[in-house]
């Protein structure tokens, strides 16, 4: 057999982002594959170091565009950690309506742009075109439709009039039905199913000792979200299931997203109807002290993890994060071995992959 | 629209997407205009190719990484020669949030020459629309060889706009105090304050603002304001234009005579509900003489 390497870039891999890799084949199937990173490495270590803490949170919004309010969201619960604040109830809600609008788009995102890897352009216009009921949503709330701008210290910067609160309703009441059928759809038509069952396998064991995160671990039947094990915010208080999936497999990924994406309708719906009334924010210009503090959530991607020290001025003595992507890397490689050529853009984008968040 | 139907009798104008190092906000909301039909590129006579070679117009994403660069000027150079290059978001045009970073080399404009900035942070499907509407104008006038005229675009109400969009930030000096919170909560650092001689003057950069709202979010007179306005699309000869400036003029002290910023009254206003006379006394005097007015030393 002849072993030949092949490097691949962001155009042949159907990737909004640039990443190249460098692909080991024997024959016309995958035998190792390496990450070539760094290009959007923007240096937002040492960024975060040259901005003050309310810099941070737009600076932070912009690690990446698809977990955007994840990142605003988390550091805020950190630099609050450190500095003793509870936030008020009805801003732990607002926030959790933010996070879930940003999950559902995202995994919309995912799903759409893997329809497209295998050539489905129907269904993935199809999918863009519901995703777009959240992008409207998005941009009549907050005034963008990807960076929400809706965090501060203390709590958050944007409120829900009761205008605001039913056209956010009426939206949901709009996802559901095309939801509940693209479930129905990636779970059971031939066609997908032919194209994603048993495609990018990763047995459970090796997700275990990959410490795999999010959809990725939960579609080999991993029972973790953040949002259930150590909940923060508002998520002590809503009522929802853990999507879980057994196969490991591409469809098995997906059909985790819409599951979740299918929840994130209900879980903006309690907040909805639960919402308390009351200040937004704790204090516009809290005191920070001197401390040191780790806030996590649950990205759409997975666990987000934050690390923060203060020296008690206003700018961060080290912010430092572990994105979800990064633990899915690795197994990317167990995922690819022994798989046709033609299947990498599918496999690579079925752990939706985030270049942004990884290179930082 | 002329251009429109012309360029869709003729070929298809074939855009080409270069991402260099962007947070991906851009490119998913460029992925928006291939996949959506209300956005779909396709209304201007445009369809999106994988191919350098092919670019009549380039797209270019992101604050150009220092990794990314050789990458990008190679496939700038497969691109033909009468291409235009649009710098799509604030990123490529003046760095956004990530200027100042070791591993940024932008903006765009040092390495390649660009034709048009579509300004916004990500710019939202209707202006990045816009901003290729204003290439196509620029490539027809140059293959006419006259000067582009700007057609306004026809643009459909959508159904966002019965609520406001963040668009391009408003001053208002009368109300500035100089406490320049603004400047510090702003992390593309776009406001900057200069004292001349008849006042400060405060100039917020469109180029670098990524929109956030944050210094109208701190700001304790409401001097900046966020507007709904997002059609900021420019010619790159334009860029220095983009600006906001006021001026929170000097007034003399009511004691002294001193040249000072006088309290606004939307602070006093925030400050106290309802300034008493004697309050409103206190906004024209300089630090000394609201100190000999309140302790009571004889007055000059
Ligand atoms: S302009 Fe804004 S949205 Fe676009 S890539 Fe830069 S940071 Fe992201
Ligand atoms: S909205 Fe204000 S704070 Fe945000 S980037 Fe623009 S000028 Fe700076």
């Amino acid at each position: 057999m002849t072993t030949k390497i092949i490097e691949l870039g962001p155009h042949q891999l159907a990737l909004e982002e640039p990443m190249y890799f460098r692909v080991q084949l024997e024959g016309d199937r995958v035998a190792d594959l390496d990450v070539l990173p760094g290009q959007v490495h923007r240096g937002m270590e040492h960024l975060v170091m040259r901005r003050n803490l309310y810099q941070n949170i737009t600076l932070l919004e912009r690690l990446c565009s698809l977990c955007s309010n994840s990142h605003p969201s988390t550091f805020c619960a950190a630099v609050e950690d450190v500095a003793g604040i509870a936030i008020p109830e009805r801003a732990e809600y607002l926030r959790a309506v933010a996070d879930e609008i940003k999950r559902i788009a995202s995994h919309l995102f995912c799903c759409a742009v893997q329809a497209n890897a295998i050539g489905e352009v129907p269904l993935f216009r199809r999918i863009m075109e519901i995703r777009e009921i959240m992008q409207r949503a998005k941009e009549a709330i907050y005034g963008n439709r990807m960076d929400l701008a809706a965090n501060v210290i203390g709590g958050v910067r944007y409120d829900l009039t009761p205008e605001a609160a039913s056209y956010l309703a009426q939206a949901m009441e709009q996802m559901k039905k095309p939801l509940d059928q693209l479930y129905l759809q990636f779970g059971n038509n031939p066609v997908l199913m032919a194209r994603m069952a048993w495609v990018g396998v990763l047995p459970r064991e090796a997700a275990v000792e990959c410490a795999v995160v999010g959809p990725v671990a939960r579609a080999c039947g991993i029972d973790y979200d953040v949002r259930k094990k150590s909940p923060y915010g508002a998520y002590d208080r809503l009522d929802f299931k853990v999507a879980l999936q057994t196969t490991g497999d591409v469809r098995a990924r997906n059909l985790v997203r819409l599951a979740e994406a299918r929840q994130s309708v209900s879980l903006i719906e309690q907040c909805l109807a639960q919402l308390p009334a009351g200040p937004l924010c704790a204090d516009t210009l809290p005191e920070i002290p001197a401390g040191e503090a780790i806030a996590k959530s649950e990205a759409p991607r997975g666990e987000l993890m934050y690390y923060l020290r203060t020296d008690g001025s206003d700018f961060p003595v080290r912010l430092k994060w572990r994105v979800p992507s990064y633990m899915n890397w690795d197994a990317l490689k167990l995922m690819l071995k022994g798989e046709p050529v033609a299947n990498i853009p599918l496999i690579v984008n079925s752990i939706d992959p985030c270049i942004a968040c990884t290179d930082r | 629209m002329a251009i429109q139907e012309q360029e869709t009798a003729a070929e298809p104008v074939r855009l080409f997407r270069i991402n260099t190092g962007s947070c991906n906000g851009c490119d998913v909301e460029l992925a928006v205009t291939s996949a959506v039909a209300e956005f779909d590129v396709e209304q201007l006579g445009c369809r999106y190719t994988e191919s350098a070679r092919e670019a009549d117009v380039l797209l270019v994403t992101g604050p150009l990484t220092v990794k990314a660069r050789d990458e990008v000027l190679r496939l700038y150079a497969e691109t033909p020669r009468d291409r235009l290059t649009v710098a799509v978001g604030v990123c490529p045009v003046s760095g956004g949030v990530f200027r100042d970073s070791y591993a940024v080399d932008g903006p765009l404009d040092r390495h390649l020459p660009v034709d048009v900035n579509v300004t916004g942070c990500p710019p939202r499907p209707q202006a990045l629309l816009e901003g290729i509407r204003t290439a196509l104008e620029i490539r027809k006038a140059r293959r006419e060889g006259v000067e582009p005229i700007h057609e306004p675009g026809d643009r459909k109400p959508s159904h966002a706009d019965n609520f406001p969009a963040r668009g391009r930030l408003s001053f208002d000096a009368a109300a500035c105090v100089d406490c320049r919170m603004c400047r510090h909560v702003c992390a593309a650092g776009a406001i900057r304050f200069e004292a001349g001689k008849q006042g400060v003057r405060l100039t917020l950069w469109h180029n670098s603002c990524v929109f956030c709202g944050l210094c109208s979010h701190y700001c304790p007179t409401g001097a900046l304001s966020v507007t709904g306005d997002w059609r900021l699309d420019h010619r790159a000869a334009d860029a220095f234009r983009q600006v906001d400036r006021g001026e929170v003029l000097y007034e003399p002290c009511a004691g002294c005579g001193e040249a000072i910023i006088p309290a606004a009254p939307q602070l006093l206003h925030a400050a106290f509900r309802r300034p008493n006379p004697e309050i409103e006394k206190l906004k024209n005097l300089c630090p000394a003489c609201r100190q000999q007015m309140s302790i009571g030393v004889p007055r000059r």
